[in-house]
This record gives structure tokens, sequence and C-alpha cells, in this order.
């Protein structure tokens, strides 16, 4: 390989590492899920709320005091279903900020120009950057097929 | 109220794990990574368990294991692994080092309370 074409090589892994980087900055989404974590609070208080508003009311309707239990009841569905989806997106999103993150590790080492391109940076270099099974997986299944 | 502390080095994190626990009833400290844990232990924080992740930058979750089980007010404190890592090699190096347990991500809300409830009931 010619230095022209290594040295484009590195140019193009140095701007990737860049642009994945930025990508991975741009993953933070702590306002929505703020927002999120805000309103299942919002949603336990006016819960409290209800049933506050109830025993300390004189007049007992069982027909307001059968809506206020079901009202009450909705609401912590809703506060359950929306903590699991908060959750679960936190996760998701965090791992693939990790991915992210190992992308840019390598390409960042591949654009290092000490050593000759194609020497600086192994799949064995890469799977030791990975932090999870599933990454281990697709590493595994992609050099098998690379390899048939 | 019990403490719960929280090392994560994902803000999002960290924030979805604080509101859950402060939900149940605990009180929760944070950090974003091993080291900030190690100093929040030197502050005086005494955890009733501890949550940690294991790919965090400057002190990784297995260094901060090893370093909160020389400290005398954490050597027996229950430290929980949560992390996106399921191969057994972690998961012995951490024992190795002192965790008490281990939770795969995603894991569910109710599944974190439980291991934690187990450990130290809400007051």
């Amino acid at each position: 390989m010619s230095g022209a074409t290594e040295a484009n090589e590195r140019l193009v892994c140095a701007i990737l590492a860049e642009q994945v980087a930025a990508l991975r900055d741009r993953m933070d989404a702590s306002a929505a899920f703020d927002l999120l974590w805000r309103t299942t609070a919002l949603l336990s208080w006016l819960s409290g709320l209800l049933g506050d508003l109830s025993r300390h009311s004189a007049n007992t309707n069982p027909v307001l005091e059968r809506e206020r239990a079901e009202a009450i009841a909705e609401v912590a569905e809703i506060r359950g279903e929306l903590d699991r989806l908060a959750f679960s997106q936190a996760q998701r999103q965090d791992f693939a900020r990790q991915i992210a993150d190992c992308v840019v590790t390598a390409l960042e080492r591949m654009a290092v120009a000490e050593m000759p391109a194609g020497t600086s940076f192994s799949s064995n270099d890469l799977a030791a950057l990975y932090v999870s099974d599933d990454q281990r997986k697709l590493h595994d299944a992609v050099v098998q097929r690379m390899n048939s | 109220m019990p403490v719960i502390l929280v090392l994560d080095d994902s803000a999002t994190m960290v924030m979805s794990l604080s509101h859950i626990l402060k939900g149940a009833g605990y009180e929760v400290e944070t950090g974003m990574n091993g080291r900030e844990g190690i100093n929040k232990l030197g502050e005086g924080i005494k955890p009733s368990v501890i949550l940690t992740d294991l790919n965090m930058p400057e002190l990784d979750g297995i260094g901060f294991i090893k370093e909160a089980r020389k400290i005398a007010s954490t050597r027996f404190t229950p430290i929980i692994v949560l992390t996106t890592e399921s191969g057994g090699r972690k998961r012995d190096e951490a024992r190795a080092a002192g965790a008490s347990g281990w939770l795969t991500k995603p894991a569910e809300p109710n599944q974190l309370l439980s291991v934690v409830k187990q450990l130290c009931p809400a007051k």
C-alpha cells in the first residue's frame, strides 16, 4: 500500500472517529428522561392527593368514591408502565453509547500514524474493547462469515 | 432512610436508578465512575447497598470493588454489579474482587428493587 493511500485511510478513520463521537455525545437524552421521571412523580403526587381529598371530604358519594378508586388504580398502572419504559430506554441508550464508544476507540487507534496501515489494530484488539457478550457473539459471527 | 450508592458513567442510567430507588424509599448518592465512588466513601457516606457498573472511566467497577473492600466501613457492604456484561469471566472477576451479586442490563425496575430490598428493606 502506498504512503499516500495509507495517509488517506488514516484520515478517513480520524474523520469517522470524530463523526461517531459526535453521534455518541448526542445520545444523551437526559432532558427527555427527566421529563418522564417528573411525570411519574407528578402522577404519584396526584394519586396521593386524590386519596387525601377523599378522606377529608364530608360528602361521601359512592359513585365519586368508585371513580376515585378507579383513577388511583389507573394512575398506578400508568406510573408502573412509564417507570418500566424509561428504565428500559435508559439501558438501551447506555448500551448504544457503549457500542459507539467502542467504534470511536477503534477508529482513533486506526488513525494513528506510527504504524503501517493494517497493522495498528487487529480484530482481537477490537474484541478487547467489548462490553457485552452480544458484541462478542456478533464479532464471532462476522469473523466466521469472512473466513468461510 | 437507608442510603444506596449508585455508580454509572451514563448520566441517564444514574438518573433512572436514582428515580426508581428514591421512589421505593431509599436515599441515593451517585458517582460517574469508581474514583467518584471511593471519594464519596471517603467523605463518610455509609451506604447500605452499592450498585455499580463495570465499564467506567478512571476507575472501573472491578477496581472500585477492590478499593471499597479495603475500606473498613464497606468491607462487608453488599455490592451489586449492574452491567451489560453477561460473560462468566467478567462475573468471576467481579466475584473475586468482592462483588456480592450481579444484574445484567437490561433489567426490570422490579427485578432491581427486589434485589435491593432483599439486601436492605426500605424504612
